[in-house]
């Protein structure tokens, strides 16, 4: 019962995000795996493979967080200079 | 102003801009795909960003997006001028 109303109260853009979610997930396995994993003498995980792919992913967040950052500055200058070409243009 | 703008070119209009807006999140993952082959080399010694590494990403977006704006830049003056040359030639034949 309870599933059923928590997947009601589930719109489209949750839906999304969630799928970003999972897809992130995997991409940074699949990043911090092929950076971090060298030795397949054995199937034991060495503490150095796995702080380093840890460290991989929590560095890769930061990254992803500072790019998104940078990213939005630029979209807002992008914007600002649409707008006045826009403006500039209405008065000829 | 609203009003005019009919039901079809409606739904076309959401349609570009829902392929505007999965374009640009196509170009972001690119980016971040490359800027993080360039800046941070495969050695995890600690969590946190570096300063160069840092610094590295910022002028590494910079960088991307100037690219992405000069080569469409270029690529819309070819087509243009494809187009121009298409329209010559064609008026060339008849």
């Amino acid at each position: 019962m309870t599933t059923q109303v928590a997947l009601d109260s589930l719109d489209k853009d949750q839906m999304k995000t969630f799928q970003d979610f999972l897809m992130s997930y995997n991409k940074l396995s699949e990043i911090c795996f092929m950076d971090c994993i060298r030795d397949f003498t054995t199937r034991k995980v060495h503490s150095d493979e796995e702080r380093c792919s840890l460290n991989c992913m929590e560095k890769y967040l930061k990254m992803n967080q500072r790019i998104s950052q940078r990213f939005q500055e630029f979209q807002m200058i992008a914007n600002e200079n649409a707008m006045a070409m826009a403006q500039k243009t209405g008065k000829m | 102003m609203a009003a005019q703008i009919s039901p079809t070119d409606q739904a076309k209009l959401q349609m570009m801009q829902e392929m505007e807006i999965e374009m640009m999140s196509d170009l972001y993952n690119r980016m971040t795909n490359s800027c993080h082959k360039k800046c941070i080399p495969p050695k995890y010694g600690e969590a946190d960003l570096g300063k160069g590494e840092s610094v590295c990403i910022d002028r590494c977006v910079a960088k991307y997006l100037d690219i992405h704006e000069r080569i469409g830049k270029k690529l819309t003056a070819m087509s243009m001028q494809d187009e121009d040359l298409m329209k010559k030639m064609a008026g060339e034949q008849k």
